[in-house]
């Protein structure tokens, strides 16, 4: 397809006839580039979701070999193509298909078309190529499973929906992937479906994203009242000719999307879903809990940034929710005991900080961390997933240890994911991003010192979860036995994502010490350049703060895990901390709390009015019905007098109407 | 009458010569098979016909007839019904009758009749026509003469048939002494500009009587249960549609023509009777456990709701009319062929009883049943949803606030049997009965063929509605 598409533009390029190649000929050699881009760009999303098609209608009948062929093979060729696009891309002139008019009524006019600027590359070389790296993993993972054709199907849906939502250029196409990768969020996390708790995560976790979907899909409706257009570069040039700065509206609407994004990205006050959603296996952790899904709230808030730009009041609310979710899910990290809900919290912390970027105006920042975070992470939860494989699908950190002879390579790879995770200067790519998100929090002009302060007590605290995490899992005795090692499906990807996370870091450095600065470039066309302000600290000072910081919680972390086991020591065994200690344990009690104001009084509620009041009409109605029905039925008597009756009872009718009128 | 007119008239000389063709193939002793395969052969010569005339259209053939392509449509209706009908007979009849043959002349006599009245332009023809349809079907229901109701029912349709043609004659005469003429556009034109006196308005009220009884509206409905139980399932199918759209065009053409719908009376009239029908054919449909007599039931209803479409009387009720005429006779086609393949010799499939499970045990009977049925109850990518949507529109177009109230909340009524039918569809099976040979392979794949085609074009119709009324709109430029 693409081959011939190729050939009939060179033959159309042989037609015009150029004998030189003048100015108008590299414009026409232009032109045809992106032409050849736009023929393709629908491959991307279509690819997987060819995948998908043919697991799920296919995959009963798929041998066990065909099955991952079909299922990474169909992600694989879609990061190509985004690589072959990324080569491709003129950041002057975003790229943009329109397939079909989805559908149009009056003022409204929805078609499904893709578009490419830089921040979709961006998503779109995360999604493909860490997606591809999680398939070819899965490959392995999943081998064993009954249902590996539904596992394939339902993350080459994912896949395919989380591409749709970041290569929309109208929001309501955008809205489908968004509730496409819903539906496969709940699908995969309550992928072994036969345990009660897995749905029952499946349910809290598609029930929470709901609640910030419905306020997203209300601030749609506002945005499209006030645009009469949901395509979002025709809203994103109006916003500032429509509003004022700081316009009540522009704040409703802005907010309502926040809480989309908040619902999504597992942000306070919404974060409860994502530990539990740890039931799901651990690929779908890595890819939908870590590196993609979970920053969908990150990328529509960067999208939307016109509109934020225009309402300080949310953008400064952005900030606090980030904040403070670091600071919260950082505490709970601390005193996780099941590895992957650790991760989990550490997730829920690292996109605080996304936020926070957000918030503060450093766009490029929040998405160079998203970039970094990306890849540690999904490297973090495999690297788990295969230390759990191994050791008979054990969870709990302190059943491991000693896993540093016994599985070199996973120690290798989950210490690379691990150092970028608490951000070790200078080696690492979380050390880069996070830097930024650092410096801007205190110096762009809506960040301030006490943002900064808690980011810097957040880093502290990311140091010494991380390295209780490495030190009780690798070091010390073995207290569960290695059953086999990992296959090289398996390790091949942790490789590439260990280079990756330590090796991305170098395309952007602090700007005062060294002039590199890739990933701001390629973006800066896309999203607006952080406003800094003046007068403020030398950036030199914060950093070395900020190093310190770090390094100081390796240290602790390391005293308190390494020399004398954390929480087996007399000094913590006091009951204030053991209490603190379980309330970090259960996330804050805010599942309690939820429980307690929402759930309860609205099962109270459905016990009260258990005989539905409502329902009364309805049946009423329904009797009604059945009570004329009975009553008409006499009148089909089978009597032939009777009906003829009827006929002369008619016409007696109609005459006599006629006559009275 | 010149060579262009009787070459329109080409189409309704083939479909009577079909019948003569029968009686001769039976004079020569043929087979069944042969009959019906020619039948079939007579029906795709019609159609052909019709494609051939149809640059030549419009022709009028002073004073019965007029062939334009508002009668192209109605009589392409009537013919596609009839050729399913024709299909499905063929093992229903070979399997319980010794003379299925003759069947085949009245099926063509009955096609002839409805499809006259689409052309009628004059008083004379229009009688002409209705009383082939009629006598034709009085013969037919009572074909299966052994069967208790058989006699019963046709003699029922008789008397009620000849009581209302004898207040349709009576109608005409007042017409006629009111007018002084018989043709439609005559009388129009004499109606015209003058208030309409009190003897027209009588013969109208008479003529309604003759019309809603063909149509089986309230209260003009009572003998349609017992005629659709008691006939055969074929000739039920027949009923249900093809006579029913021939008389449908008729009035609609007479009503065009003298304005029906300026006078205020007449209106209130016709909108109590649609309401009535919408709401006593739903209502008495509830709880019904013999599916031939709710499908009879459900027609009054949908006749109901067609009339919402004939209210306005303008191009877009004429539109929306031939529309549904076209989605309903495929929905209820592909329904009672449905009761045809599971009849079984003695007895029509009509109890509840025999579809409980039928989804376990033939899924695809089970599957065009559903989609018929979700397609009466107007389920949107549904060929009856669009036609219930476009009648809905023009109503309101209108401002018939009243109908389309009335058919919105009676729809919902009606979801309740069509769905209660598609949950026995899908019951847990009884025992499986042991699995009979099909007697005629060739003819019973074609009728499931059929079937299925069918339940292709309900959905199609129901999710690319644009071409259908495309062509509607169309053939109704040639007038």
């Amino acid at each position: 397809m693409l081959r011939r598409s190729l050939a009939s533009l060179g033959m159309t390029n042989t037609s015009s006839r150029h004998p030189e190649p003048s100015e108008a000929s590299v414009r026409d050699r232009r032109r045809i580039k992106e032409r050849i881009m736009e023929n393709y760009l629908y491959l991307i999303p279509a690819l997987p979701l060819a995948g998908f098609l043919i697991l799920s209608l296919l995959g009963k009948n798929l041998s066990k070999n065909l099955i991952p062929v079909i299922g990474a093979g169909s992600v694989i060729g879609s990061a190509i193509a985004v690589i072959l696009l990324a080569i491709q891309y003129d950041p002057e002139n975003p790229v943009r298909q329109i397939l079909w008019q989805w559908f149009s009524s009056e003022d409204l006019s929805v078609a499904i078309s893709l578009s490419v600027d830089a921040l979709t590359i961006v998503f779109l070389f995360v999604i493909t190529f860490v997606g591809a790296l999680i398939h070819i993993y899965s490959a392995a993972f999943m081998r064993e499973d009954r249902d590996y054709a539904r596992f394939f199907a339902s993350m080459n849906l994912f896949i395919c929906s989380m591409l749709l939502l970041v290569m929309a250029d109208n929001l309501v196409l955008l809205y489908l992937g968004w509730e496409g990768v819903g539906l496969c969020s709940y699908l995969l996390i309550g992928f072994w479906y036969e345990k009660p708790e897995n749905s029952r995560a499946a349910n809290k976790a598609f029930t929470i994203t709901r609640i910030g979907d419905t306020a997203m899909l209300i601030g749609l409706f506002m945005l499209f009242q006030e645009f009469r257009t949901l395509y979002i570069p025709d809203i994103l040039n109006n916003v500032s000719q429509h509003f004022e700065s700081g316009s009540a509206t522009l704040t409703t609407i802005a907010l309502l999307l926040v809480g989309g994004a908040v619902g999504k990205s597992a942000q306070l006050p919404l974060q409860s879903w994502l530990p539990d959603a740890m039931a799901g296996p651990s690929p779908v952790s890595a890819l939908i809990h870590a590196a993609t899904m979970v920053t969908a709230g990150v990328y529509l808030i960067a999208r939307m940034h016109g509109i934020f730009v225009l309402s300080p009041e949310a953008m400064a609310i952005v900030a606090i929710i980030g904040a403070i979710t670091l600071i919260i899910a950082g505490c709970s990290a601390l005193v996780q005991t099941d590895i992957k809900r650790i991760l989990a919290y550490s997730t829920i912390s690292q996109i605080g900080y996304m936020f926070l970027a957000l918030g503060v105006g450093a766009w490029s920042a929040a998405i160079f961390h998203f970039f970094t975070h990306a890849f540690f992470k999904a490297l973090l939860f495999l690297a788990a997933g295969a230390i759990i494989e191994s050791l008979h699908h054990e969870h709990s950190i302190f059943k491991m240890g000693g896993l540093r002879k016994k599985m070199p390579l996973i120690f290798y790879t989950f210490l690379a994911g691990a150092a970028s995770l608490a951000a070790l200067p200078f080696i690492t790519s979380g050390f880069f991003s996070k830097e930024q998100i650092l410096g801007y929090s205190f110096g762009a002009v809506n960040g301030n010192p006490i943002l900064w302060v808690v980011g810097i007590t957040g880093a502290f605290i990311t140091a010494i979860y991380t390295t209780r995490l490495m030190v009780v899992v690798f070091w010390g005795e073995e207290k569960t036995h290695v059953s086999h090692l990992p296959g090289p499906a398996m390790t091949l990807p942790l490789v590439v994502l260990a280079i990756l996370s330590i090796a991305v870091g170098f395309i952007e450095w602090p700007h005062n010490l060294m002039h590199v600065a890739v990933f701001s470039d390629y973006v800066q066309n896309v999203l607006p350049a952080t406003v800094e302000r003046e007068n403020i600290a030398p950036p030199l000072v914060l950093q070395g703060i900020a190093i310190f910081m770090t390094l100081f919680g390796i240290y602790v972390g390391y005293m308190n895990c390494y020399r004398k086991p954390i929480w087996k020591a007399n000094n913590y065994q006091t009951p204030l901390f053991q209490s603190l200690r379980n309330f970090w344990f259960k996330g804050w009690l805010f599942d309690d709390l939820y429980n307690n104001v929402f759930v309860k009084p609205f099962l109270f509620i459905t016990t009260v009015n258990r005989k539905d009041i409502i329902d009364k009409i309805y049946t009423g109605i329904s009797n009604g019905a059945s009570q004329l029905h009975r009553m008409f039925s006499v009148s089909q008597n089978g009597s032939l007098r009777w009906y003829i009756g009827g006929v002369l009872a008619g016409i007696l009718i109609i005459v006599t109407i006629q006559m009275i009128v | 009458m010149s060579n262009e007119q009787l070459l329109a008239l080409l189409p309704f000389m083939v479909l009577a010569g079909a019948s003569i063709v029968v009686i001769l193939m039976i004079a020569a002793r043929l087979s069944h098979t042969a009959i019906q395969v020619a039948g079939f052969l007579m029906l795709c010569f019609t159609v052909l016909a019709m494609g051939y005339v149809r640059d030549i259209l419009p022709q009028e053939i002073l004073p019965l007839f007029i062939i334009d392509g508002f009668a192209a449509l109605y009589t392409g209706v009537i013919i596609f019904s009839v050729g399913v009908v024709g299909l499905l007979s063929y093992i229903y009849f070979e399997e319980r009758e010794e003379n299925p043959k003759e069947y085949y002349i009245l099926l063509f006599l009955a096609t002839l009749g409805a499809a006259v009245l689409t052309i009628s332009r004059h008083f004379v023809s229009l009688f002409l026509g209705l009383e082939i349809l009629s006598v034709s079907l009085y013969a037919l229901i009572a074909y299966l003469r052994n069967r208790n109701n058989a006699i019963e029912s046709g003699l029922k349709y008789l008397i009620l048939a000849a009581l209302t043609s004898a207040f349709l004659l009576l109608g005409m005469a007042l017409f006629y002494m009111e007018t002084g003429s018989m043709e439609f556009n005559a009388i129009g034109q004499k109606l015209a500009g003058s208030d309409p006196g009190v003897l027209f308005k009588l013969g109208l009220a008479l003529m309604v009587v003759a019309i809603g009884f063909k149509l089986a509206l309230v209260p003009f409905h009572l003998w349609a249960a017992d005629v659709y139980q008691g006939a055969p399932a074929p000739v039920t199918a027949f009923i249900a549609t093809a006579s029913k759209v021939g008389v449908f065009a008729v009035l609609m053409r007479f009503s065009l023509a003298v304005n029906l719908q300026q006078s205020e009376f007449l209106l209130n009239v016709f909108s109590g009777i649609a309401i009535a029908s919408m709401i006593l054919g739903n209502i008495l449909a509830l709880r019904q456990q013999n599916i031939k007599r709710l499908l009879a039931y459900s027609s009054i209803a949908h006749l109901g709701y067609l009339i919402v479409a004939f209210l306005p009387g303008t191009r877009e009720g004429i539109e929306a009319s031939v529309f549904y005429l076209f989605a309903y006779a495929i929905t209820i086609l592909s329904a009672f062929g449905i009761v045809t393949i599971l009849s079984t010799r003695m007895k029509d499939a009509e109890d509840l009883s025999v579809y409980r499970g039928l989804f376990w045990r033939k899924p695809l009977l089970a599957a065009v049943l559903a989609v018929s049925l979700f397609s009466l109850a107007g389920i949107p990518l549904t060929a009856g949803f669009f036609a219930k949507f476009i009648v809905l529109l023009t109503g309101a177009n209108y401002n018939l606030w009243l109908p389309v109230i009335v058919l919105v909340l009676t729809s919902v009524i009606g979801l309740y049997y069509y769905l209660r039918i598609i949950s026995t569809l899908f019951a847990s099976a009884p025992a499986a009965e042991p699995r009979h040979k099909p007697l005629h392979p060739f003819f019973h794949f074609v009728t499931y063929a059929t079937l299925f085609v069918l339940m292709v074009m309900i959905c199609v119709l129901g999710v690319f509605p644009g071409p259908a009324i495309e062509g509607i709109r169309q053939f109704l430029m040639i007038r």
